[in-house]
């Protein structure tokens, strides 16, 4: 494969001179190349260089602003339609790297890219700004709202979102959400989704040089930041990061104290199927399915990604048989999805799992442990008390309970990690259980087919995703 | 099998194993005979742990007619925190190792019952002489160490052994009953200390270093080689505290041991540098610094012997070797058959030591085979998520905050 560029630059700012690595050109002083251990070409700033690329996105702040929100809107969805075509350019690049890049097998990668992108149309981010504001014109200037006060929302100067991780999308929605509010941005993908955002930056330059310069995209290996992760810190005045407690927390104390920090660390989904859902064999089945589905999209990585789940006992179909269900769908999945080969460490890690479960189930004589001979997948119900447990890959625990109206107690341990519940009942009781899951730290209920895919405008981790990036002026009479 | 039958049997293989650990550690066992002694041990464990004997009953393999130790199912380390492992037994166990917890997020510690220390000083004891002290083995020879063997011999030891003082920078074994690297220092001391030694270390793991100085001055003086042991972390406190001063050089015999992972207590450094900062700190001979790797679930350990003739070039490794009572598999997640020689695969031990728990231990290291020994690669968990679910260890932090 072509090395490939992990950046995309604002138009018009030179790139490096790619020859001349890690010292610059004359043109741009202090701006160089080198690869990356992936065969990736990483840009490299020195202070002089980086203090030129952030003094350029901060200018152009100026003409973000006077473009309206709705303008941003369609020209971005224009960017996004171009990966739901498959013949496109942009579409076919991001199919050829994304499997080695994000560790899917090349269907699934199609599957993902699909998926994302959709979001990334231009009806879809009319949607998000109309669910987001009441007025999306807020954004473009001050408004009058239902009651009559003089309001307007800001995006801030210049952002700064540092992905992490291989879930691949992610950097992509975050940088629209920030040109949406108006704010220019340096996007730091996680490794693993660094494609994407690069093909989404190029192509937003095709369309419109004066937005695309707002945006910068650039990878650098987080053991090796260079002056322009250390001037970021300092001179965003937004910053959203997504990963890990470590990552969060070491982000949070070098940030000054008056820079807001949208922080989206990992988190833990689920899923609960209730009795009245394994009534017959043929809707247990089809829940089964898009449950084995939801386990599997994302290779188990997505914070969406259902880890365990909750049975009901009493219903016609008994949690075994139900185990036994989604195993045969998981291991049709194996088929249609293959997954790519496992990392020694994941595999290691499914082992140990593995064995140190039929150890437990051997020793308490109940319980089943479903799985494939290479380590792909695995399902693993325990009865009893539940061991909260998460596991590599295409790992799935099954808790049988009583009752779903345990789950409240249930949860209580992990109220801090939880996100989304794919809550397989009937109405009224989901709602009921909806409800009385309310204070539990699940902020999302849905089910196992749209659990993978939360529009652009759910509400990430409790929180609206465009409305947690701005700030409000009101002019009083 | 009633029970007094598995006690005889029991008693039969303490016996066994007694004896033919204290042939030495140096000794090298054909593959009859590890495999007749390993196949009678499993078959007691079988009938005597419970745990174990459930897990050959699911697994449907009748232990009295494997051929080959190999086959028998592996239990992962992590089972040590989930079961009690032990084999039944008239009395309660006269220690309980517990593990560090840090491999998990420190959820629960794994739990080491060990019915009789004996197995476990007889297995260490012999172990570490042929690692620590390769030259009490060697043929004698005349000079200043040959003088030295004549002074301050230990009653009851396996041979004439000089003193070597031991200055462990661990917690004493009261202050840590549960730790059984504690334990095992403690032993070495009982042996080898000359009376002078002592334990560096609070409870907490902070070092006495104004104590430390002081012995090491002593030694000095005394003209009294030590044996220098402590974890990783450990030496890189003490090597943090004394960089600027200077310290008498230990005299001449002197040796350290140094084991364990950082498990966070100090900035990490490369082994090879660690030995040498070591080695320049105290004028202790660059192959006279020996890196011990053991664990809680084993009672054997295995010690990656500097050559004693030169030192390996840098980062050459020798591999970990142990004593012939424990042997290693280098396994395959996916198959659990052994990798071929140079690919990576998970640690897993047979120890006979273990007589009291269970043999056939599968650890979460990942290694490769080197030379006669194997390398450690590092432990498979505590790495970063790839993607933004939780790890297993951010759940852990979850559930101890929400608890």
């Amino acid at each position: 494969m072509s090395r490939f560029e992990a950046f995309a630059l604002p138009p018009g700012f030179e790139p490096p001179d790619v020859s001349d690595r890690g010292r610059g050109t004359d043109r741009n002083p202090g701006v160089g190349a080198a690869e990356d251990g992936g065969g990736m070409l990483v840009v490299r700033f020195d202070e002089a260089g980086a203090s030129m690329l952030l003094d350029r996105l901060y200018q152009s702040g100026e003409l973000l602003a006077r473009r309206g929100v709705r303008e941003l809107a369609t020209i971005l969805g224009q960017v996004g339609a171009r990966f739901l075509d498959p013949r496109d350019e942009l579409r076919r690049e991001a199919e050829a790297r994304l499997p080695a890049e994000a560790g899917l097998g090349s269907a699934m990668a199609r599957r993902v890219i699909e998926g994302m992108a959709r979001d990334w149309s231009e009806e879809r981010l009319h949607r998000l700004l109309e669910e987001e504001f009441e007025d999306p014109e807020v954004l473009d200037g001050l408004r009058t709202s239902r009651t009559g006060r003089h309001i307007a929302a800001t995006g801030g100067h210049m952002a700064f979102h540092l992905g992490a991780g291989n879930v691949p999308g992610v950097g992509t929605t975050s940088l629209l959400r920030s040109l949406l509010v108006k704010c220019p941005l340096v996007l730091k993908p996680g490794r693993g989704d660094v494609t994407l955002s690069v093909l989404f930056a190029r192509g937003l330059a095709e369309v419109d040089t004066a937005v695309a310069g707002s945006l910068a995209v650039i990878y650098w290996p987080r053991e090796s930041p260079d002056a322009l992760a250390r001037q970021l810190l300092t001179r965003a005045d937004r910053v959203v990061a997504y990963g890990g407690s470590r990552v969060v927390a070491e982000l949070r104390s070098q940030l000054p104290a008056t820079t807001p920090l949208v922080a989206y660390h990992h988190r833990v989904s689920m899923g609960a199927v209730s009795r009245e859902a394994l009534m017959n064999a043929s809707e247990a089945r089809r829940i089964a399915d898009a449950a084995a589905r939801a386990v599997t999209l994302f290779e188990g990585h997505g914070c969406v990604s259902p880890r365990m789940i909750w049975i009901e006992k009493g219903g016609a179909i008994a949690p075994e048989e139900w185990a036994a269900m989604l195993a045969e769908c998981l291991a049709a999945l194996h088929v249609d999805w293959p997954p790519a080969s496992p990392t020694p460490a994941d595999a290691a890690e499914t082992r140990l799992m593995r064995e140190a479960a039929e150890m437990r189930i051997a020793a308490a004589g109940v319980g089943k442990l479903i799985g494939d001979p290479g380590l792909s997948w695995t399902v693993l119900l325990e009865p009893g008390e539940p061991r909260l447990e998460v596991s590599p890959g295409r790992t799935v625990h099954l808790h049988p309970l009583e009752s779903l109206e345990e789950l409240p107690l249930r949860l209580k341990p992990l109220s801090s990690v939880l996100q989304t519940l794919a809550l397989e009942a009937p109405e009224p009781r989901k709602r009921a259980l909806a409800q009385a899951l309310q204070r539990s730290g699940i902020t999302r209920v849905t089910t196992f087919a749209s659990q993978p895919w939360p529009p652009s405008w759910w509400l990430h981790d409790g929180s609206g995703p465009l409305r947690s990036l701005v700030r409000w002026i009101e002019v009083e009479p | 099998m009633n029970v007094l039958e598995l006690e005889e049997e029991r008693s039969e293989l303490a016996s066994a194993l007694l004896a033919a650990m204290g042939e030495g550690a140096d000794r090298i066992w054909s593959d009859d005979r590890f495999n007749a002694l390993a196949l009678r041990v499993l078959c007691y464990q079988a009938r005597a742990n419970p745990a174990y004997g459930a897990l050959l009953r699911h697994r449907g393999i009748d232990p009295s007619r494997l051929t080959d130790w190999e086959c028998a199912p592996w239990v992962p380390t992590r089972a040590f925190r989930e079961l009690p492992l032990a084999c039944t037994a008239p009395s309660p166990p006269e220690a309980i190792f517990r593990t560090s917890g840090t491999s998990m997020g420190g959820q629960t510690r794994g739990e080491h019952r060990v019915r009789d220390l004996s197995l476990y000083r007889a297995s260490l004891l012999p172990t570490a002489r042929r690692f620590l002290r390769p030259e009490l083995d060697a043929p004698p020879a005349s000079g200043p160490a040959a003088a030295r063997r004549e002074a301050g011999t230990i009653p009851g030891a396996h041979r004439a052994e000089p003193a070597l003082r031991v200055l462990a920078l661990t917690p004493s074994p009261s202050d840590l009953p549960d730790s059984s690297l504690v334990f095992m220092l403690g032993t070495l001391a009982e042996a080898w200390d000359d009376g002078g030694g002592g334990f560096f270390a609070r409870p907490d793991w902070s070092l006495d270093i104004d104590a430390l100085r002081k012995a090491i001055g002593q030694a000095q003086e005394e003209g009294q080689p030590v044996l220098i042991a402590g974890t990783a972390f450990a030496y890189v406190h003490w090597l943090d505290m004394v960089r600027s001063s200077w310290l008498p050089p230990l005299p001449w015999g002197s040796r350290a041991l140094e084991t364990g992972g950082y498990k966070g207590r100090s900035r990490e450094v490369p082994r090879h540098e660690l030995h040498r900062e070591i080695a320049s700190t105290h004028g202790i001979a660059p192959d006279h610094i020996v890196n011990e790797y053991g664990m809680t679930e084993l009672l054997s350990q295995f010690y990656e012997p500097a050559s004693w003739q030169g030192e390996p070039a840098e980062g050459e490794s020798t591999g970990h070797l142990g004593p012939p009572w424990i042997r290693t598999r280098i396994l395959a997640p996916v198959s659990l058959q052994s990798v071929r020689p140079g690919e990576v695969g998970l640690l897993a031990h047979f120890d006979l030591a273990n007589l009291d728990s269970v043999s056939a231990v599968l650890t979460e290291d990942l290694g490769v085979q080197v030379q006669e020994g194997f390398r450690v690669l590092g432990r498979i968990t505590g790495s970063e998520p790839r993607g933004c679910s939780l790890a297993m260890e951010d759940l852990l932090a979850a559930r101890r905050q929400g608890l």
